[in-house]
């Protein structure tokens, strides 16, 4: 008997799929882990729904849809810029406070300087845009931890936004023409185009997916890959259409949301900026060795993060009319700042880089809007809701991980 | 008729030297290679083998010495004007992105994309399309291109480096330990694969300490570096384990059998 190998040793344990046929049909826990990553959330938003649904007869009206939707767009919109940071493996906790400064700046070109709206609009994004670029440029350039720059970052905008409101502590936007972003609605045919452009866009996209394969002489199946996808966001997209136009029609801040959401999916998705995020998120020093400008890449990251929580501060402020000390959640960045990362966290995205998709956050903001939603038309207190959330926020990562574990991918 | 003569060599290092300090861990070490032929560089701990591929993928600058490119003295400032000469290095830790899959990892920083109003918006299907055929010359079909290589098992990852480096047409490929953490079966596929390097007429450097198993059977030359110094070169045809072994921990001394 060999001494070298005692037969009482297991064999060590072999690398996944060593033995494994070529081309083994991949299990639904791999998938899970890549392209069909939303399907867990995608579910406990159903569930809730149904759950809602059975508690409340008012949960499923057309009035009651419209205010989730429109409740989940501040936070889903911040979170969608998130996204960008948490993908690269860094955390911005100045998001929120961000969009206060962002807002009150806003405000405070149309009420004091009396610039036209769109101007002002446009430099409020580009404040957010700067400051998220200047987090980013201190963080690559010292090479300090994001979440302490950032939250140093976080309440020199507090301080800031302090300093930017008159001395009501209010500025009011009544009447000036910002309200109207938040107000609108679209009916009828401008509905209907809006929706039928999402979905050739979409439908586009997919095409010219297949299109590419067929003409590299790659597999490409049309239904699995034109067909479903387009149907299913078709039908999706048109049943809450039908659902709105009961009620006053699309409002304008779930067009806008589904805008950057689509222009963001595509950038994250498609793109080589896209994919260097996940690539650095995973692996800096080999991003670097392939020769990916990780610094450039990272403050692109920081700056998109900051535009969009500037986008989600101004659209709250038309919301409610007006800005104050409690816009971009009061000090500390407070509940949105908390939401925002949890949209961002329910929906997929990994704290540590790398995994997740932006339209996470959509999943996210939604679950998070559902259950604030829901648990207010039963009732709860408010209390109750954060407990709620929280244990989501719990349950999505626990899931996460399982599922990671499942598909046996190291990282 | 005599026998073809040797190809001159491709890349040459001369006379070179490292120090850390006071340590010296190269002194004065010579290395050719050729096209066509796999160099074995051996030694035990602490012999220079890293550093002197690290010398040569440009990662270090030597204090002195000559880097030679096809028979030129090139000036070497970095990693970068490496990979232009031609030369290509895998390294131990591999640099994969263990959540991209193979397509993903073997264009990384080096996509194919679309003009700027897409927004360089990656040619998966091309990429795709280059990966497989790439991957099929190199008879590494069984590899998933769609798959996170975090996934895969440690050969086919180390296969997808490899990969990675050969898919510019480089002229000199350079391995840091490529079988080092390789169940057998594995080892042994790894290293086809580079004979297979060398066969379509690059120039291989391979570091191992896998004298019996893997030196022998997949190298055309043995180059033994001992305390930083050339110990000695063999033909691996015409060498024992044993005496590899020997020049590497300094028993008998190396028989330099090599013309």
């Amino acid at each position: 008997m060999s001494v070298a190998h005692p037969a009482q040793n297991p064999p060590p344990p072999e690398p996944a799929g060593g033995g494994a046929p070529p081309r083994s049909r991949r299990g639904l826990a791999e998938r899970m882990s890549s392209e069909l990553r939303f399907l867990p959330v995608a579910l406990g938003l159903l569930a809730l729904f149904l759950f809602f649904a059975t508690q409340s007869d008012v949960f499923l009206t057309s009035r009651n849809l419209n205010n989730l939707l429109i409740q989940s767009t501040v936070t889903g919109i911040i979170a969608l810029g998130l996204v960008f940071v948490l993908l690269t493996g860094s955390i911005d906790l100045s998001v929120a406070a961000t969009s206060g400064v962002a807002a009150v700046f806003m405000s405070k070109c149309v009420v004091d300087f009396g610039l036209p709206i769109p101007v002002a609009i446009a430099l409020g994004i580009l404040a957010g845009v700067l400051i998220g670029s200047a987090s980013g440029r201190w963080i690559t350039f010292v090479g300090v931890p994001s979440f302490v720059v950032t939250l140093g970052v976080g309440l020199i905008l507090n301080g800031v936004q302090l300093m930017l409101l008159p001395r009501t502590g209010r500025y009011n936007l009544l009447n000036t023409g910002v309200e109207d972003i938040a107000g609108t609605y679209l009916t009828g045919g401008a509905a209907w185009t809006v929706v039928l452009v999402a979905i050739a866009l979409f439908a586009l996209l997919r095409i010219s997916h297949w299109r590419g394969r067929i003409r590299e002489g790659l597999a490409a199946p049309l239904g699995g890959q034109v067909l479903l996808p387009v149907a299913i966001m078709a039908a999706v997209v048109i049943a809450i259409l039908l659902y709105l136009q009961g009620m006053k029609g699309l409002p304008m801040p779930v067009i806008l949301f589904g805008a950057l959401l689509f222009a963001l999916s595509y950038l994250a998705g498609e793109t080589r900026f896209g994919l260097a995020l996940y690539a650095i998120g995973n692996n800096e020093e080999a991003a670097r060795r392939a020769g990916i400008k990780v610094d450039r890449i990272r403050i692109s990251a920081f700056a998109i993060a900051g535009g969009m929580a500037a986008v989600g501060g101004i659209l709250a402020a038309s919301r409610i009319l007006g800005v104050s000390v409690s816009s971009g959640g009061g000090v500390g960045g407070g509940a949105l700042l908390l939401e925002s990362i949890a949209a961002a966290v329910i929906g997929g995205v990994s704290l540590f880089g790398g995994r997740g998709r932006v339209v996470g956050a959509l999943f996210g903001a939604l679950i998070i809007a559902t259950v604030s939603n829901g648990l207010n038309l039963m009732g709860v207190a408010n209390e109750a809701r954060l407990v709620v959330t929280g244990l989501l926020l719990v349950l999505a990562v626990s899931l996460d991980r399982g599922i990671e574990r499942f598909a046996g991918s190291n990282s | 008729m005599q026998p073809p003569p040797l190809p001159d060599p491709i890349l040459s290092l001369r006379h070179i030297s490292k120090s850390f300090g006071g340590v010296k861990a190269l002194q004065d070490v010579s290395i050719e290679l050729r096209p066509g032929e796999t160099t074995a560089l051996v030694g035990d701990n602490g012999a220079g083998k890293s550093t002197l591929v690290k010398v040569m993928s440009g990662v270090l600058r030597p204090d002195e010495g000559q880097y030679l490119f096809e028979g030129r003295e090139v000036p070497v400032n970095g990693p970068r004007d490496v990979a232009r000469l031609g030369v290509q290095t895998v390294y131990q830790d591999l640099a994969l992105c263990n959540n991209l899959d193979a397509v993903q990892n073997l264009f990384l920083g080096r996509e194919r994309t679309g003009p700027w109003w897409t927004g360089f918006r990656v040619r998966r299907a091309e990429c795709e399309r280059r990966a497989r055929d790439v991957l099929r010359r190199m008879r590494l079909d069984s590899i998933a291109l769609d798959r996170p290589v975090g996934a895969m098992s440690g050969g086919q990852r180390q296969n997808i480096a490899i990969a990675r480096s050969i898919l510019w047409e480089p002229k000199v490929v350079l391995l840091d330990e490529p079988t080092a953490a390789l169940s057998h079966s594995a080892a042994e596929q790894v290293g086809a694969l580079i004979n297979g390097l060398a066969s379509h007429g690059l120039a291989v450097l391979v570091i191992s300490h896998d004298i019996h198993n893997f030196v022998l059977e997949n190298s055309d030359r043995i180059e033994v570096l001992r305390l930083g110094k050339n110990a000695a070169h063999f033909r691996s045809g015409e060498v024992t384990g044993e005496q590899v072994v020997n020049a590497m921990v300094g028993g008998k001394e190396g028989v330099n059998s090599a013309a």
